[in-house]
């Protein structure tokens, strides 16, 4: 340990220690030892064991048809008969309902079960979810232990007010946790992580596993990491043998212990090759190859019990390789390619999200996330099948593995303190456009997943949120637009044609933040600007000032 | 300037620790000093223990001891020394003991520090160099980058026979007895002048290949084609000299013998021999040329070299990939480093953005590779002018203010191209509000929104347009009417089936105008206005004046601005008088100053001092200085005198401004070659990187990509941004990857330390492990002082005299410099040297 004293920060913290008392937001403190920020910090994030995992999707989710307001009329016919099943705004790819299935009685989740003898997703209606209106895609039907067990919220119409439909632009605010404002550089994740007092003390606080780091996790003043590759995150020696990169590991760590002259930026860089230094330890430790991908479902996944290792557990909860894909491999020594869980397309996503995972259980990071794209489905978007289809296979699969990951293999992280969360930068238009596809629209669904999460059947829980005529404060109003009164299908909520939102991102990401994670209220108003704001009512609901819609305020979830 | 001695005491059985009472930040102080180390001793019956903090730049530390005030100090030399303590053997009598520190000279200290800041990194010739001349004249030298020829803007390209040729060549030890030459992929392309010489200089001696000008025809004797490359022959089309060349037609790409053209049975040199290669190619459209020995002993890949790369560019077929690596070559091979630079700050501090023009162009083309080479042209070319600019003595910031809001990338960038004040329309704010708040004045320094709102108008109507090339500079010429006839486009009138230069223009016609009564109150700057409650007009009032912290000669001066009366073409004028307008603004100063003061000093300088309270400091007496040799100027602004007073500040020369920076990724990067790059006893450098890897490496390292900032506030230079755990690693990794020699995943970035050892020390001390260490520590950290890079040192030579399993002793002085073990053991050494946290720090 160094004993000789920075003379220079002791000075300067003497010096803006005034500023702590009057709560001065953690970003402005530029000369406290980074060792005392922690101590200045509010609340307990990064204290408590609470992690986030994030998966953006980019290119704008279809929300209309992953999660499926059933109910509305103007979505599909319902009406017994010849128009049932038949859709006017989407013809060619509305999803289509089962007419065996009466989606008005409430219970659980649906959960059609393959079998040994059928394809995976051989069901292909929407799925009932049990709350008298909302259906899911068929293609996420994975979600269905989920929501059941309590740990899923789905919640529709999420947005923001004076939508952008670029998609440069909504991603922009959607990660800067700022709608409408260009002059907010750094991002809401950022943000979070420095008011914890945790940026530049810890190893890893916001971790990005993608080819670079994204907004959400940018801002000036502490750098958080993107690892494209986790094995990357080891040092070669000369010669790059296994002892000639423990020659070299052991030089540096000895080289640290000793003291140099005062300089600005030497307290920076000896904590963080420290901490360097210990995540290397730690990420050596772990297999990031394809050899050490060998989590499993526990128990016997989609009642299928012709799959090859079926005798020893469930599907590998991280595609990765066709074998390692849903059923692929058959008892017998042979394949069937309709047995995948998602699309072969998804392997490299699923080598990202399993490290990211891998991540929050192993080291100090708090936030870790990841992104998918190819969601801007203007062409041939597909129904129970296609392009958008294959897309929601890759969440629900997700969403489902990350649940069991966490439950069943993480042995430093319980799940009931992780929360998944899916972001999106916009929906997709009601109707269908002429090349059987849907353009840039408005609001659109999150996907909330975590032991936390008061999901459905668990005390004042319920699994869906702004999919519903009554449920919600804001209800669901079915029909077309222009109705007697004034009055829109939500559907046709704005501009006649685009689905009206009713929640506010800002207002999921600030409960998560502050209930989950353990940010205070004064934290959570630094970490998204303009929070309690009276007119725009993120927090206790009303009609926003900005363009008189009304929004829910904080969905109850945790 | 002398040597300085320090002298400081401590007092045994006494804990002096110098602790500095919490300062008041504006007092003054004296400039250079650090305070003491501090000295603390601690006794027991075994043994005393004497330790103290390190000194900034010390060469080295001497313990001095007296029996008793009074009398005479001698040298301790009992007891053991290491880092930054001494123990004695507790039987010794009682005494009083100093520390005495021995700085490194100002000379060395200062030469260090130009190094590191007016250039990417020190190389080892250019330390020497430095140190033979004084760092002055390096300094002067720097500040007049026109009296410095740059050798690789020149020489390397001719025209002749109507084309544009250009020269490879390549150095290195022959192996085997062919020359193959093959193109990437399909192409064609002129060869001429294929020399292959023992030696280093290919232009002289005797040419090994015969016929490699082609004049006897081809194939003649030893020339073999291969089945992708039937189709050429020699040819009068064009020639580099005499008056045949050899028209190369490949139908796919090569690699070896069977797909190139190949020259057998070379003879006249022996394996081992050091041998060169040169010829004159004409480049093909799409595909690069190889020219190798096999066993690629020896390879010129010129395409992805300076000249190569500076072809496509002025053919405006360069990709964003190409311009990065021609820019991050140029900052490692630079003679005119100050240049190089100031290019690379001025063109993050006027942030444009190549992914948004390539946007733009995504409107009026299909092709994509067009796009992305008309938004690469957007950038250099802003370039270009930048640096033309900085070659003028009497360059201001003004000029290069003037040329960013004439730049097409910036007119894009922050969206002006479709900003509209005719009609209902209302102009874009961007620009006005990024020139104010990231160009000018800096956040909230003496402007509000309401002067955003006023000056967006007077950028209304600035646009882009496809143009005649003559007519570039031509604000008011019209769109192009050269069509292509074949190639790019659709239809025949479409702007992708036209012929020209996208350059700046203004159309009067979407300009805010305003009927002549309320004209002069619809553009005005930095007035106070007030608000009719009732009817929400604002009316203006009196001009704004410069606060009172600024003092003379800026204190209370009036900085409003109106925009003239002129409509039409004329309108064009407010957006210069605007420029003009803010370039000298004492707000511009001050912000311009205190970036360019981060930029060489270190980090720690504010905006907003206040330079009348009586209470000043170093840092707020230096950004002072700026503004006044700014304003002093004739015209005012120009930007080397301000550089100058930087230069000669005490801060940048003393120990508070060296090492007291992080190197952003890019300055990594090319500090991390450069400072092993000499020139071998071949006369080949010592290390090298063809660009396209470091921009790779600093894409990881930190979301660094050149020319594609998303953001218009530029990369940052303080370290916080770049130095987390992660970013660490890909900097680490690269240091490493970059001294291997085989298995690397850079390939193209290759060193040779023993090269460079067998170049510079003397036979007995190339395998002296401590001549050998204190050489590299010599030019790794040159101004940190030997006596603080003591646990690097003994780092360092233990790593030589261990084996790779990391515990066998294996002395390195029982090695030859043939054998096995030295190269990989030289190598991991240096490596382990620049993994070292020093080596982050500029």
């Amino acid at each position: 340990m160094n004993s000789s004293i920075n003379l220079l920060s002791r000075r300067s913290f003497f010096d803006r220690s005034l500023k702590v008392g009057l709560g001065v937001a953690l970003s402005t403190l530029v000369d406290i030892p980074f060792v005392m920020k922690r101590a200045l910090a509010e609340g307990t994030m990064g204290l408590n064991g609470k992690k986030l995992l994030f998966i953006f999707l980019r290119g704008a989710n279809d929300g209309l048809n992953s999660v499926i307001p059933i109910g509305d009329p103007s979505y599909v016919s319902l009406t017994p008969g010849g128009t049932y099943g038949t859709s006017s705004i989407r013809p060619n790819i509305v999803i289509p309902p089962d007419p065996l299935t009466d989606y008005t009685a409430l219970g659980g989740c649906d959960s059609p079960v393959a079998g040994p003898n059928q394809s995976t997703y051989f069901y292909d209606k929407a799925i009932r979810v049990g709350n008298g209106f909302t259906a899911i895609h068929p293609s996420l039907k994975f979600l269905a232990p989920v929501y059941n067990a309590g740990d899923l919220a789905l919640i529709h119409r999420v947005g923001y007010p004076k939508q952008s439909r670029s998609h440069f632009d909504s991603q922009n605010y959607w990660e800067t946790g700022n709608p409408n404002n260009k002059l907010i550089k750094d991002g809401i994740f950022y943000r979070t992580m420095v008011e914890s007092g945790l940026a530049q003390t810890n190893a890893l606080t916001g971790v990005s596993v993608q080819s670079s780091l994204p907004l959400i996790l940018r801002g000036s003043q502490a750098a958080m990491t993107n690892l494209s590759d986790p094995s990357r995150y080891n040092l070669k020696g000369i010669p790059n043998t296994t002892q000639g990169n423990a020659k070299a590991d052991a030089a540096i760590r000895a080289a640290l212990g000793s003291p140099a002259a005062a300089k600005i930026n030497r307290d920076l860089l000896r904590l963080q090759y420290e901490n360097m230094s210990n995540t290397l330890q730690t990420f050596e430790q772990l297999d990031w190859s394809e050899n050490g991908n060998t989590f499993r479902d526990t128990a016997v996944t989609d009642d299928d019990t012709g799959y090859a290792q079926s005798g020893t557990g469930g599907y590998y909860l991280f595609p990765t390789t066709n074998t390692k894909n849903g059923g692929y491999s058959r008892t017998g020594g042979t394949t069937d390619t309709s047995r995948y869980a998602v699309s072969t397309g998804s392997y490299g996503f699923f080598n990202q999200l399993k490290s990211a995972a891998m991540i929050l259980n192993n080291t100090d990071a708090v936030i870790a996330g990841t992104e998918l794209g190819g969601f801007d489905t203007h062409n041939i978007q597909g129904s129970s099948t296609g392009a958008h289809a294959n897309l929601q296979r890759t969440i629900g699969w997700s969403i489902y593995a990350l649940r069991k990951y966490f439950s069943q293999y993480a042995n430093k992280v319980d799940w009931n303190n992780v929360v998944v969360v899916t972001l999106s930068e916009f929906g997709r238009t009601t109707k269908q456009n002429t090349t059987t596809g849907t353009d840039h629209a408005e609001a659109g669904p999150m996907f909330v997943a975590g032991g936390a999460i008061k999901g459905y059947g668990k005390p004042s829980g319920r699994g869906v949120f702004g999919c519903h005529p009554t449920a919600d404060s804001v209800p669901w109003i079915t029909g077309p637009a222009n109705q007697a009164g004034g009055v829109d299908g939500t559907m046709f909520g704005i501009s006649d044609s685009y689905l009206k939102r009713s929640v506010d991102y800002r207002s999921v990401l600030g409960k998560l933040i502050r209930d989950h994670l353990g940010a205070t209220q004064n934290q959570l108003n630094r970490i998204i600007p303009g929070y309690t704001n009276a007119g725009e009512q993120l927090q206790t609901g009303g009609t926003s000032t900005i363009d008189n819609t009304a929004i829910i305020g904080e969905p109850a979830l945790v | 300037m002398t040597l300085r001695r320090n002298l400081f005491t401590g007092w045994c059985c006494l804990a002096a620790v110098f602790l500095a009472a919490p300062e008041n930040p504006l007092t003054a102080k004296a400039a250079a000093a650090a305070g003491p180390p501090a000295v603390s001793i601690t006794a027991s019956n075994t043994q005393r223990v004497l330790k103290w903090t390190p000194y900034p730049s010390a060469q080295s530390y001497k313990l001095w001891r007296s029996p008793a005030l009074g009398q005479a100090w001698t040298e301790e030399t009992n007891g053991t020394r290491s880092g930054f303590q001494l123990i004695t053997p507790g039987t010794n009598s009682s005494g009083f003991y100093r520390v005495e520190v021995q700085p490194l000279s100002s000379n060395a200290l200062l030469s260090a520090s130009i190094l590191n800041r007016l250039a990417y990194g020190p190389t080892p010739d250019e330390l020497e160099r430095v140190a033979s001349i004084g760092p002055q004249a390096y300094i002067d030298e720097q500040l007049a980058p026109e009296a410095i020829t740059e050798t690789f803007d020149s020489g390397l390209s001719s025209t002749n026979g109507g084309s544009v040729w250009l020269y490879g060549s390549a150095i290195g030890t022959y192996s085997a007895n062919s020359l193959y030459i093959y193109l990437s992929s399909a192409g064609t392309s002129y060869l001429d002048d294929v020399r292959l010489v023992a030696g280093s200089d290919p232009t002289t001696g005797v040419n090994l290949i015969s016929n490699g000008d082609f004049e006897a025809g081809f194939p003649t004797a030893n020339w073999i084609v291969g089945t992708n490359a039937t189709a050429s022959a020699a040819t009068t089309e064009t020639a580099k000299s005499g008056t045949s060349s050899l028209k190369m037609v490949f139908s796919s790409g090569g690699s070896t013998f069977y797909n190139a053209i190949q020259f057998t049975n070379i003879t006249g040199l022996t394996n081992g021999q050091t041998c060169s290669i040169g010829f004159w190619y004409v480049p093909a459209t799409n595909s690069s040329l190889t020219v190798r020995l096999s066993g690629s002993g020896v390879q010129a890949t010129p395409d992805t070299g300076i000249p190569g790369i500076t072809f496509k560019l002025n053919n405006r077929a360069a990709a964003i990939g190409d311009l990065r690596a021609w820019h991050i070559q140029r900052a490692v091979r630079a003679k005119r480093q100050l240049l190089e630079t100031q290019l690379q700050f001025w063109e993050n501090h006027f942030v444009t953005q190549y992914s948004k023009s390539r946007d733009y162009f995504d409107r009026f083309y299909d092709d994509g590779n067009v796009m992305g080479w008309l938004a690469t042209d957007l950038e250099l070319r802003e370039n270009q002018l930048w640096r033309n600019a900085l070659l003028n003595p009497n360059a201001t910031f003004l000029d290069l203010l003037r040329i960013s809001a004439e730049s097409p990338a910036m007119i894009i960038f922050l969206d002006t191209v479709d900003s509209r004040g005719d009609g209902s329309n209302v102009p874009n704010e961007n620009f006005a509000r990024e020139i104010l708040e990231l160009f000018t004045f800096g956040v909230d320094n003496g402007y509000d929104q309401n002067d955003i709102i006023q000056m967006s108008r007077v950028w209304s109507g600035w646009t882009v347009r496809i143009k005649d090339a003559d007519k570039l500079n031509d604000p008011f010429a019209v769109q192009t009417t050269n069509q292509i006839v074949a190639g790019i486009g659709s239809t025949n009138s479409a702007v992708s089936n036209l012929f020209g230069v996208w350059g700046m223009a203004f159309r009067p016609e979407r300009h805010f105008t305003n009927s002549t009564t309320t004209f002069t109150t619809a553009k005005s700057l930095f007035y106070n206005w007030t608000t009719n409650p009732v009817t929400r007009v604002l009316t203006r009032g009196t001009g704004k004046t410069t606060p009172a912290r600024f003092g003379p000669p800026w204190a209370g001066s009036d900085y409003s601005w109106a925009a003239p009366l002129g409509n039409g073409t004329n309108a064009i004028n407010e957006g210069y008088a605007v420029v003009t307008h803010l370039a000298n603004q004492p707000f511009t100063e001050e912000f311009i100053s205190v970036k360019l003061c981060r930029l060489f000093v270190h980090d720690n300088f504010a905006i907003g001092y206040d330079f009348t309270d009586g209470a000043t400091s170093p840092e707020e007496e230096l950004v002072k200085a700026c503004m006044l040799t700014w304003e002093n100027s004739t015209p005012k602004g120009n930007i080397r005198t301000v550089l100058s007073t930087i230069f000669s500040s005490d801060l940048f020369r003393g120990n508070d401004g060296s090492m007291q920076k992080v190197r952003t990724p890019l300055e990594y990067g090319v500090a991390a070659i450069r400072s092993l790059r000499g020139i071998d006893l071949n006369g080949r450098p010592t290390a090298d990187t063809d660009g396209y890897n470091i921009a790779t490496m600093i894409g990881r390292a930190g979301a660094m990509s050149l020319f594609d900032r998303a953001e218009p506030d530029g990369f940052p230079e303080a370290g916080p941004l770049w130095i987390s755990a992660g970013t660490l690693a890909e900097r680490i990794r690269f240091a490493q990857d970059m001294l291997l020699s085989s298995g690397k995943e850079y390939t193209a970035t290759t060193s040779d330390p023993v090269a460079l050892i067998k170049k510079k020390l003397p036979l007995p001390s190339q395998t002296d492990a401590a001549a050998v260490v204190d050489y590299f520590l010599a030019i790794l950290f040159p101004g940190e002082g030997a006596g603080n890079l003591e646990s690097y040192r003994t780092q360092g030579i233990n790593f030589l005299n261990t084996a790779d399993d990391g515990t066998t002793a294996s002395l390195f002085s029982a090695l030859t410099t043939n054998n096995a073990n030295y190269d990989p053991r030289v190598r991991g050494m240096v490596a382990m040297l620049m993994t070292f946290p020093r080596f982050q720090e500029q």
